[in-house]
């Protein structure tokens, strides 16, 4: 794997020789790679490649998984997220997810967003809540559709708005990283054109990790790409580079659709 | 000569095995003579003449079964040996069961002297009607049998006829639930319209005074109020509040805790709690609880401590109910997709965030569908009551008090010696009614609740 | 960073409390979880003690030596009558009882007759019907003691009573042993030879006659109800009937059978048959919803294969679905089955509540089940019925958790994932 010109000064999160393993089936070999600040960073690959794997063992949430084990080192900030001093309400606070599916809570669209910033304690008093969850809703691009109907329930949005209203909550608690599990693969189009639009406008105040399968999502919205592939990291570079000029066979077969 | 039903019925189902293989051979022949294909296989041409010489023989037999003892002692009745009895009551019945035992085989000698000179004509009579039966039964068997078997052709669609007679036979299966919910819809409306006509519905429903006397119904003794309330207290009140938390906290420890090794262990334990007879618990009620409780509230001074008291009844109802809540909850917490539960963790919950405020809101209809039935249950729970909360019919909110509830006191009015026709008796089916009306209602909007749940998820 | 907002101080010593104080709820929420789930476990292992503790006694009986000699007292019946299917009233009215009574006062002094059981020469009588020798030499029985005695002997007991009791121990009259009588007779006023033989063989009839109607008419009707049945009116409300049916209070079905059975065909009262009516009537629906279940999960590719090679619907079912669904139902019927070996509410109805201090011989014939047998007893003012109460619960338990777990292991071993 090449990642000569590819040296991030300070590195958000930092991943160095990580294996995650089901039970006793290994899902991810080996995997090093660097989350910079200001960057777009898609993770690509066949389906059951371990780019979601990996991803989520960068906020533990494959801790709730009974099986799973993680090895190697995951830094936030040069803090390693698995050292026992690590608290993992506060690591999940700075890291944020957002799912394949829209998963709003029963709750109405004011609670879905406030759930956060309550339960973190981020708010002092409810005008606090109201402007961290006006500005959520803001920056998600959702608030001129839903602010005069912030009592309804969340489930009844469309379900392109209830991604935004996903990311929306995820933005609520203030986050550093914010990852994407395929935000836009149980999504329509158009659905799909305003999470990338949006992706466009967050990048810089968050780092921001996407996992997708679609290489054309992945050129567009992404500034570094790392293609998975059999749980392995084949290579990591600059979109542009991966897309245009691949240094691996296995990835130029699989962008120029040989396989996936 | 007695009429042997079991006998009989041995040997038709042997008379229709015959009648198979018979049926089988003779359409193979025909099929092997005529150089044609059968259109059935020949079991089912057998099991066509066994059908026909097996059915209209059974029906016959149920029948005959039934109606012969009837038959029976008319005969003897008019012979001029039952002149003697006495003209009705219990006497005379037990003179003719006498005789009838003494006839049939079924006792050595006749114990009340009266019965001996029936003896003779029962024996008479009894194997008069049943050579006529077992005539009557065999001819019926032939005849069916000759009937199917001279049908048998290689081209006969014995197959499509055979499965006609099971999708019959599977379609009446069905009907019998509907016909045992007629039967207890139309028993309990029936009795409950006489007793209604002795007294009012309203005093029923209303009254609050429960003291039912045997002989003429005296007016406003059928108060059903303290009953109910006894119910609601029992089964509604404190054995909800022993089951809800107990059963909701363990649902929602096994589902979210417990490593699934203690899940393994853990469940069937709480299977065996459900399957422990409610006669085990209202003696286990009666026995331990009931004498603590009572000493418990004799030291807190509470005025009216029975050993008979609502809280052990209810304590140990709860106890009862909790597997039943506790597989409602874990049922429907399971059902909360697991997205919900990765979002809130993401976010920085902690489980018990996620549990109180994303899982058991997310779950609550199911749960609510669940406690519906819970408190149905509860109150419909019988041997628990009778054995520990008493018959005495108190208003009052005293948990240490004896109070009664509709299950007790229907157990109450049946059991003793009464004319079935009499108030008292009756009045058990008006409770009965109310009882079945409240349950249908709790089970029909619980099941609707659970439902709908169910399909928001799917 | 372009951040409009100063980024959360996570490290802040308010921050830090907060989160410190939420895993502290964290802690005790578990800790509740664990505690309600232990609390059912020990109301369970509590209840099991104190049966067992109390039934464990009930499955012995005190014992007393006494020698008849009937030289000395002779019982003047005719040997040949003994074979009599009337022996029983005949060595009665011989009066055996007074001999009984008599030899007691001879060997154990002033008020023998009482340390015995009144029934103990129904036990003489017994032992003389298989060996009419007895009658010509003398003999020491092993007579069941009277109640007050076997309490005493077992528990302990103090003033008179207990003084007693020590002197009997010390003369070596006393022993105390596994007492036969309660496995092999039936209801009896006296707890010395009371017994739940009569109360098992009725629970046995009854749960039998339920399960020869229940399971066939319940898996035919799952089967159609799963197989065949159209999607309309009726068969919406044959399923809203099951469905309320299996939610229904037991006791309505007392008065069901109550009213139809009994006033109405004219059953016999008080029988296995009409019990046996009663329950199946009561777990039917259980079946049936158990059934569907079973038959829900054979997969459709299994139907259309079958239909596939030209098989009839009917054959469809018969042949390939209901044998891959049978370890399903069976599993579902045996804990319904259970449920009601358990009942007693409906029959207390039906009459079963009666005493009845014989073996049932038939279906027709009056007899209780091992429930109401519990619940008699338990009414039961003599405290020599206290242990036998929870002893009769052991046997009905044991019974009842062999059947579940024979379910279990059913489930365990058929369990197929499609």
């Amino acid at each position: 794997m090449t990642q000569d010109d590819l040296t991030i000064a300070d590195p958000k999160m930092k991943a160095e020789g990580v294996d995650v393993f089901y039970g006793d089936k290994q899902a991810i070999k080996d995997v090093s790679i660097d989350v910079g600040t200001d960057l777009v960073t898609a993770f690509i690959g066949p389906s059951g490649c371990g780019k979601s794997t990996f991803l989520r063992s960068l906020n533990r949430m494959n801790d709730t998984v009974a099986s799973a084990r993680v090895t190697g080192r995951i830094t936030l900030d040069g803090e390693d997220i698995y050292a026992p001093s690590m608290d993992v309400v506060q690591l999940r606070a700075r890291v944020g997810m957002v799912f394949q599916k829209p998963n709003p809570f029963p709750k109405s669209i004011y609670d879905n967003v406030a759930y956060g910033p309550r339960i973190h304690g981020l708010a002092a008093a409810k005008a606090d809540l109201d402007s961290i969850v006006e500005r959520a809703l803001v920056r998600a691009g959702l608030w001129d559709e839903v602010k005069d109907r912030l009592g309804e329930s969340g489930t009844a949005l469309s379900g392109g708005q209830q991604q935004r209203l996903c990311i929306a909550r995820a933005i609520a608690v203030d986050p550093e990283v914010i990852l994407m599990d395929e935000p836009c693969s149980a999504l329509d189009p158009i659905a799909t054109a305003k999470i990338e639009e949006l992706i466009h406008e967050l990048r810089g105040k968050y780092a921001i990790v996407i996992v997708t399968h679609n290489m054309q999502q992945a050129a567009r919205v992404s500034q570094r790409t790392a293609f998975f592939h059999l749980g392995t990291l084949v290579e990591y570079g600059k979109t542009t580079d991966i897309f245009t000029n691949p240094k691996q066979d296995r990835t130029k077969d699989y962008i120029t659709g040989r396989y996936g | 000569m007695t009429f042997n039903a079991a006998a009989l019925l041995l040997l038709i189902l042997g008379l229709a095995l015959i009648g198979w293989l018979a049926g089988r051979a003779r359409s193979a022949m025909l099929a092997g003579r005529a150089g044609r294909k059968l259109h059935s296989r020949p079991q089912y041409h057998g099991w066509y003449v066994a059908l026909w010489l097996f059915a209209p023989a059974a029906i016959f037999l149920a029948v005959w079964t039934s109606a012969s003892p009837a038959l029976i002692t008319n005969q003897v009745l008019t012979t001029p040996a039952a002149e003697s009895l006495p003209a009705f009551g219990f006497e005379r019945g037990a003179i003719l069961s006498d005789a009838r035992s003494v006839a049939q085989g079924q006792q050595a000698a006749v114990r009340l002297p009266a019965a001996a000179p029936l003896v003779k004509p029962y024996a008479e009579a009894t194997a008069h009607y049943a050579w006529i039966g077992i005539a009557a039964m065999l001819a019926l068997a032939l005849a069916g049998g000759a009937y199917a078997f001279t049908r048998i052709r290689p081209e006969f669609r014995a197959r499509t006829r055979v499965e006609r007679i099971v999708m019959l036979l599977l379609l009446l299966a069905s009907l019998v639930a509907i016909l045992t919910t007629f039967g207890i819809v139309l028993s309990l409306l029936f009795e409950s319209l006489r007793f209604f006509s002795l007294v009012p519905v309203s005093e029923l429903l209303f009254g609050t005074y429960w003291n039912p006397q045997s002989g003429a119904p005296v007016a406003d003794t059928f108060g059903g109020i303290p009953l109910f309330w006894g119910t609601v207290l029992i089964g509604a009140i404190i054995a909800m509040l022993v089951a809800i938390p107990i059963g909701m906290m363990s649902a929602v420890y096994l589902t979210q805790y417990a490593a699934p090794r203690v899940r393994r262990w853990v469940k069937p334990c709480l299977e065996i709690l459900a399957g422990v007879p409610t006669v085990v618990y209202g003696y286990f009620a009666a026995l331990t609880v009931a004498p603590a409780l009572r000493n418990f509230a004799v030291m807190l001074g509470v005025p009216n401590a029975s050993t008979e008291s609502a809280l052990a009844a209810g304590i140990v109802m709860g106890v009862m109910i909790i597997p039943f809540v506790s597989s409602m909850a874990d049922d429907s917490i399971n059902a909360v997709p697991q997205a919900m539960r990765d979002g809130s963790l993401a976010l920085g919950a902690t489980p018990n965030e996620t549990i109180r405020q994303v899982l058991i809101p997310a779950a609550l209809p199911g749960v609510m569908g669940g406690i519906l039935l819970a408190v149905s249950r509860a109150i419909g729970e019988t041997m628990i009551v009778v054995m520990a909360a008493g018959l005495s019919a108190n208003l009052t909110a005293n948990p240490f008090a004896s109070v009664t509830t509709v299950t007790a006191q229907i157990v109450k009015l049946l059991t003793g010696d009464q004319e079935f026709d009499s108030a008292k008796t009756l009045a058990a089916f008006a409770l009965g009614l109310v009882l079945f009306l409240v349950t249908l209602l709790l089970n029909i909007v619980a099941l609707r609740i659970v439902k709908k749940y169910r399909e928001a998820y799917e | 960073m372009n951040r409009d907002t100063a980024p959360t101080d996570w490290n802040a010593p308010a921050m830090q409390s907060r989160i410190a104080r939420r895993y502290a709820a964290e802690r005790r929420f578990k800790a509740l979880g664990l505690g309600a789930v232990l609390l059912s476990g020990l109301f369970l292992a509590f209840l099991l003690f104190v049966m067992v503790g109390n039934g464990a006694r009930g499955f012995t009986y005190t014992h007393v030596a006494v020698p008849i000699d009937f030289k000395a007292t002779p019982l003047t019946v005719d040997a040949s009558r003994l074979d009599d299917p009337d022996a029983d009233q005949v060595i009665a009215n011989a009066g055996l009882s007074d001999i009984v009574a008599f030899a007691a006062g001879e060997a154990l002094g002033e008020g023998g007759s009482d340390v015995i059981s009144e029934n103990a020469w129904k036990e003489v009588r017994t032992a003389i019907k298989a060996d009419p020798d007895l009658l010509t030499g003398k003999t020491v029985f092993e007579l069941p003691a009277s109640s007050r005695i076997d309490i005493a002997a077992k528990e302990g007991a103090k003033g008179e009573l207990g003084a007693r009791v020590a002197a009997l121990k010390a003369n070596g009259r006393l022993s105390t042993g596994i007492h036969w009588p309660f496995f092999r007779n039936a209801d009896a006023t006296d707890p010395a030879v009371a017994g739940i033989w009569g109360a098992l063989k009725g629970s046995v009839l009854t749960i039998v006659i339920a399960f020869l109607i229940a399971f066939p008419t319940g898996v035919l009707a799952a089967l159609y109800l799963e197989e065949y049945a159209p999607k309309n009116r009726w068969t919406d409300l044959i399923e809203v009937s099951i469905n309320n049916l299996a939610a229904v209070p037991s006791i309505i079905f007392g008065l069901l059978a109550l009213a139809v059975f009994i006033n109405w065909f004219g059953l016999c009262q008080a029988s296995a048959l009409v019990g046996g009516l009663t329950l199946a009537l009561m777990t039917m629906p259980v079946i049936v919803i158990a059934a569907r279940n079973a038959i829900k999960a054979v997969p459709p590719s299994i139907r259309d294969a079958a239909l596939g090679v030209g098989a009839s619907p009917v054959q469809v079912v018969f042949h390939h679905v209901l044998p891959l669904a049978l370890p399903g139902i069976l599993t579902g019927t045996i804990i319904g089955m259970a449920r009601a070996l358990g009942e007693t509410a409906p029959l207390l109805l039906i009459g079963m509540r009666a005493f009845i201090g014989d073996v049932p011989n038939g279906i027709c014939s009056p007899s209780t089940v091992l429930p109401m047998q519990i619940f008699l007893w338990s009414d039961e003012v003599d405290r020599g019925f206290v242990e036998k109460t929870s002893a009769a619960i052991i046997v009905l338990l044991i019974l009842l958790l062999s059947m579940n777990a024979l379910a279990i292991y059913l489930r365990n071993k058929f369990e197929k994932r499609w």
